[in-house]
């Protein structure tokens, strides 16, 4: 067909330059993460499965063990504090919702980096909390600085998605509920939470997908004892030099990371069948 | 088919606008549009009549070059189109949603294909000025359609569509979107322009009245296939089956078989009728009668006369309409106009016996 | 709100369960109660904006101090101009985002036509495999990226930092686009062809003008994710000139210094005059829907 013909030349650039671009250097470094490095540190494709058993080695799997875990906190936590702020701004925020959300957001248009780097000007040893209660707390290098940095990170994304959710419902429920179960809590927990669950998986899983293979904040924020699988990562590429060990990390964490999408996807997928039902 | 063939069937190939020869349309396994074979003359006004899904639009959109056909040909002014883009054809769309450009205003909107044509400039203005001033929107040139209503847009659809001078003018039920007193008025004023414009309209509806209003031709659809193609009066007076008889206009469809000069009701009534000769007794065939044709209690000498009770009594200002049971499961719709001296509901009540009748010729069997 | 109002319900129901990730669930009822709630919002917003204000604030300080605020002064501002090699980065930082918006933004739009407009068996494939990028962690992008430039023997600069840029950068502006153009009918493209124009012409006289006020916040998006970018410029980065978060992250490596202090605040008024002519410039061009609503993909007011 003429029209489809015509159409479809536009496809053509775009998908080239995301053949070449994207997919070939995945498929590099899944090739590259059964290889080895020679004696002369060069990197050789081969087809050993060394790398992989290495990811089970004592030394590394407590890293990878970390990594899941400040993500999971970092998560929790944004959860704790998201939720609620999603919540006043959605369901009170009246007029003001749209600049109560625009505050929210402003933050995260400064830089991850500046952002991350304020919490040391403010924790670090010299840094201001310790000048105004004239202290030396030692806040950073420790987990908690690690994983106060991802949530301050990644908190929007955690906000967003449960703000558009509470949005979206329709407030003659939570009456409706209040009517049903009496009190406040059974209606959050019957009406509400269901309802907003959705946006509750997908940001959660935006928080979890980027702070599992996070360096900055860990680098930045966190002291030896807090390497995470990033950091890892990007010493195999740039200090350590082992880039097949590299890349079966991030082989490892990219397939670790596509389980749970997946798993959102088919939710997501399920609920669209459901509302459409 | 040969081009002897073709010439046979029409003594001047050029008057005819638009030829369908032997046109079928497949969208997978459904056949849209089942071997279509029309002609539309020029300068007529021409109706594609039927209810959605019928293949009205599809027939439309294969004269605009927007489908392809499967099989066959179409010929505009006697030339096969089936491989000419849109851009290449003399035809010319209004549609439904009027499809205006919203990023340009009026004139510039009406222009558009004038540009194309690399008409010069001052042509261009005057052309369009004159468009603009056939459908009534003289001196809005400047305005964005955003700040139109819908019955503007569509005159400027119109406009857009007429400047430039088509051989055809395709019109996809454009008035379906505007409500019921515009459209009327509009469908008045689409009858003056083509007949002040004299290009061929080939106009697709699923309103019967509609059609009925502004056609010298119609052509009913159903899932593909012509039912029926003459006058409005032809249509609606003679219909050729149950489909087009249900179709057009209200009537009532009495199921019989036929039996010696006459048809014997489902009911066990018989009634006096012009049997057609394809129909031999023990047919089994539908008494087609227009409401409007029956009349109650105070029948004319000869007149086919039955027995019922009244049902259900339905005012709609002009007309009243008396429903009539004749047998469980067979009833009737009369229609008693509302004049001066006789209103309907006072003479006859819910659960009152009536006779009523109809002349033998103004009903007619269908098979 | 009508808590007040409840009926006694029975109380010693403890909150069971727990929700999807295992999380104990949120403190009882005083939750609901707008009171506490506006309490935890100003704490909330403290939380957030503290860090930031303490950043654009001793931005000025005229002292290097952290911790005391010692007069009005913009020398770290001054620092940061004069010294070359920073000036040198915040130059290669906007090239690298003008190059990409404008490569990324006409790849992207072609994408989006193709997508929406064709029907291929490959059409499916091709739109997951343009929501990849959407997905994959920054670290495996940069990494992979590195990976390539290495094995086609192209030695890494601001060109590497670019191409990595514009292929994550692509999805955006398909996404941005497509919702544009799904909200476009086909009878407008339709009409047009009616009245003469062949599919090119239609494309570059009628959807493109339509597609306007997208593939502009599409663009200023796309801009503003290039400038900000650290992981991925940081594995495909050149010795000199490196992009700006790169020297930052130089710089902190270092411990904390007051022109990090500068740098920080500036790209912030950068970031948030991108994004906010995103959100105006479709509207001063005529339109009547925001810029937001043009990025979230919806129509109508």
């Amino acid at each position: 067909m003429n029209e489809n013909r015509f159409a479809s030349a536009f496809l053509v650039p775009g998908a080239v330059w995301m053949l070449l671009l994207f997919v070939a250097p995945l498929v590099f470094i899944l090739a590259l993460s059964f290889g080895y490095t020679d004696d002369l540190g060069e990197a050789i494709y081969s087809t050993r499965l060394d790398n992989y058993e290495r990811l089970v080695d004592p030394a590394y799997v407590p890293v990878l063990l970390r990594s899941v875990g400040f993500a999971l906190a970092a998560v929790v936590i944004c959860l704790l504090i998201g939720y609620p702020v999603a919540y006043y701004i959605a369901i009170f925020g009246g007029r003001w919702k749209n600049v109560l959300i625009a505050l929210v957001v402003l933050p995260f248009f400064v830089n991850y980096l500046i952002r991350t780097y304020a919490w040391i000007a403010l924790l670090g040893d010299d840094g201001m909390v310790n000048g105004v209660l004239d202290t030396s707390v030692r806040f950073l290098n420790t987990p908690y600085a690690v994983i106060g940095g991802l949530v301050y990170g990644f908190l929007a994304f955690m906000i967003l998605p449960i703000y558009a959710a509470l949005d979206r419902m329709d407030p003659s429920l939570i009456e409706a509920g209040k009517d049903l179960y009496g009190g406040p809590w059974q209606t959050f927990r019957h009406v509400t939470l269901p309802h907003t669950m959705q946006g509750v998986l997908a940001g959660s899983l935006l928080v979890f997908l980027p702070a599992v293979g996070d360096f900055v904040a860990a680098s930045l924020l966190g002291g030896p004892e807090e390497v995470m699988v990033g950091n890892l990562i990007q010493q195999q590429f740039q200090a350590s030099d082992n880039w097949p060990f590299g890349a079966a990390l991030t082989v490892a964490t990219m397939a670790f990371l596509l389980i749970f999408m997946l798993f959102y996807l088919r939710s997501a997928a399920r609920e669209a069948r459901e509302a459409t039902a | 088919m040969s081009g002897d063939t073709v010439r046979a069937h029409s003594a001047e190939p050029s008057a005819s606008a638009i030829r369908f020869e032997r046109v079928i349309k497949r969208f997978g396994e459904l056949a849209a549009v089942d071997d279509l074979n029309l002609e539309i003359r020029k300068g007529e006004f021409f109706s594609l009549l039927g209810p959605s899904g019928c293949g009205k639009t599809t027939t439309l959109r294969m004269v605009a070059g927007f489908d392809q056909p499967s099989q066959g040909h179409i010929y505009l002014d006697g030339e096969a189109v089936e491989t000419v883009p849109p851009y290449k054809r003399n035809v010319n769309t209004v549609f439904q949603s009027y499809a205006l450009f919203e990023h340009l205003n009026i004139e510039d909107n009406v222009a558009f294909g004038l540009k194309r044509r690399k008409v010069p400039s001052d042509e261009i203005r005057s052309r369009v000025a004159e468009a603009l001033e056939l459908v009534e929107l003289h001196g809005r040139g400047k305005a964005r359609p955003r700040e139109l209503s819908g019955g503007q847009k569509q005159r400027v659809a119109l406009a857009r569509a007429l400047v430039n001078r088509p051989s055809v003018l395709l019109l996809d039920e454009p008035l379906g979107a505007l409500d019921l007193k515009l459209r009327k008025q509009m469908q008045v004023e689409l009858k003056g322009i083509q007949r002040e414009v004299g290009i061929t309209f080939l106009y697709v509806t699923h309103d019967q009245e509609e059609a009925l209003a502004m056609s010298d031709r119609i052509a009913i659809m159903e899932r593909g296939v012509v039912k029926q193609c003459s006058s409005p009066e032809e249509v609606y007076e003679h219909p050729s089956g149950p489909f087009v008889a249900g179709f057009i206009g209200v009537s009532n469809l009495l199921n019989g078989v036929v039996q010696n000069g006459g048809v014997k009701l489902a009911s066990g009534a018989t009634c006096v009728a012009d049997v057609p000769s394809d129909c031999p007794p023990g047919s089994e065939v539908h008494l087609s009668v227009r409401p409007e044709k029956i009349w109650l209690d105070e029948l004319e000498e000869g007149m086919v006369a039955l027995d019922g009770t009244v049902v259900e009594r339905v005012y709609v200002g002009t007309t009243t309409q008396v429903i009539v049971e004749l047998a469980p499961g067979m009833r009737v719709t009369a229609l008693e106009q509302n004049v001066a001296r006789a209103r309907s509901d006072d003479r006859w009540q819910i659960g009152d016996r009536v006779r009523l009748g109809w002349h033998r010729e103004h009903a007619r069997v269908l098979r | 709100m009508s808590t007040v109002e409840s009926r006694p319900t029975a109380p010693a129901r403890p909150p069971a369960g727990a929700d999807a990730e295992g999380a104990p669930l949120k403190p009882p009822k005083a939750f609901d109660r707008p009171r506490f709630l506006k309490f935890f919002m100003g704490v909330f917003f403290l939380f957030l904006f503290v860090p930031i204000a303490l950043v654009v604030l001793f931005s000025f300080n005229s002292s290097r101090s952290l911790q005391d605020f010692q007069g009005f002064s913009t020398r770290w501002y001054q620092t940061f101009f004069e010294t070359e090699s920073l000036r040198d980065s915040l130059v290669a930082s906007l090239q690298i985002a003008l190059v990409t918006m404008v490569i990324a933004t006409i790849l992207g739009t072609m994408l989006a036509y193709g997508l929406v407009r064709a029907r291929t068996r490959v059409s499916s494939s091709l739109n997951v495999l343009m929501l990849l990028p959407l997905v994959t962690p920054e670290i495996v992008a940069g990494a992979s990226a590195l990976l390539l430039f290495t094995q086609v023997k192209l030695d890494l600069s601001l060109t590497t930092i670019i191409l990595a840029h514009i292929t994550f950068s692509i999805s955006y502006v398909t996404v941005v686009v497509r919702a544009r153009l799904v909200a476009l009918s086909r009878e407008v493209e339709e009409a047009s062809m009616d009245l003469g124009a062949t599919r090119w012409q239609t494309f570059r006289l009628v959807t493109l003008p339509a597609l306007w006020p997208a593939v502009l916040a599409a663009g200023l998006l796309v801009f503003a994710l290039s400038f900000d970018d650290f992981v991925l410029s940081f594995f495909t980065t050149g010795e000199s000139p490196q992009p700006l978060p790169v020297r930052i992250w130089a710089e902190i490596r270092f411990g904390v210094r007051p022109t990090i202090n500068a740098i920080g605040t500036f790209m912030l008024v950068i970031s948030v005059v991108s994004i906010g002519l995103a959100l105006l410039l479709p509207r001063l061009f005529g339109k009547r829907e925001s810029g937001l609503k043009v990025l979230l993909g919806r129509e109508g007011a």
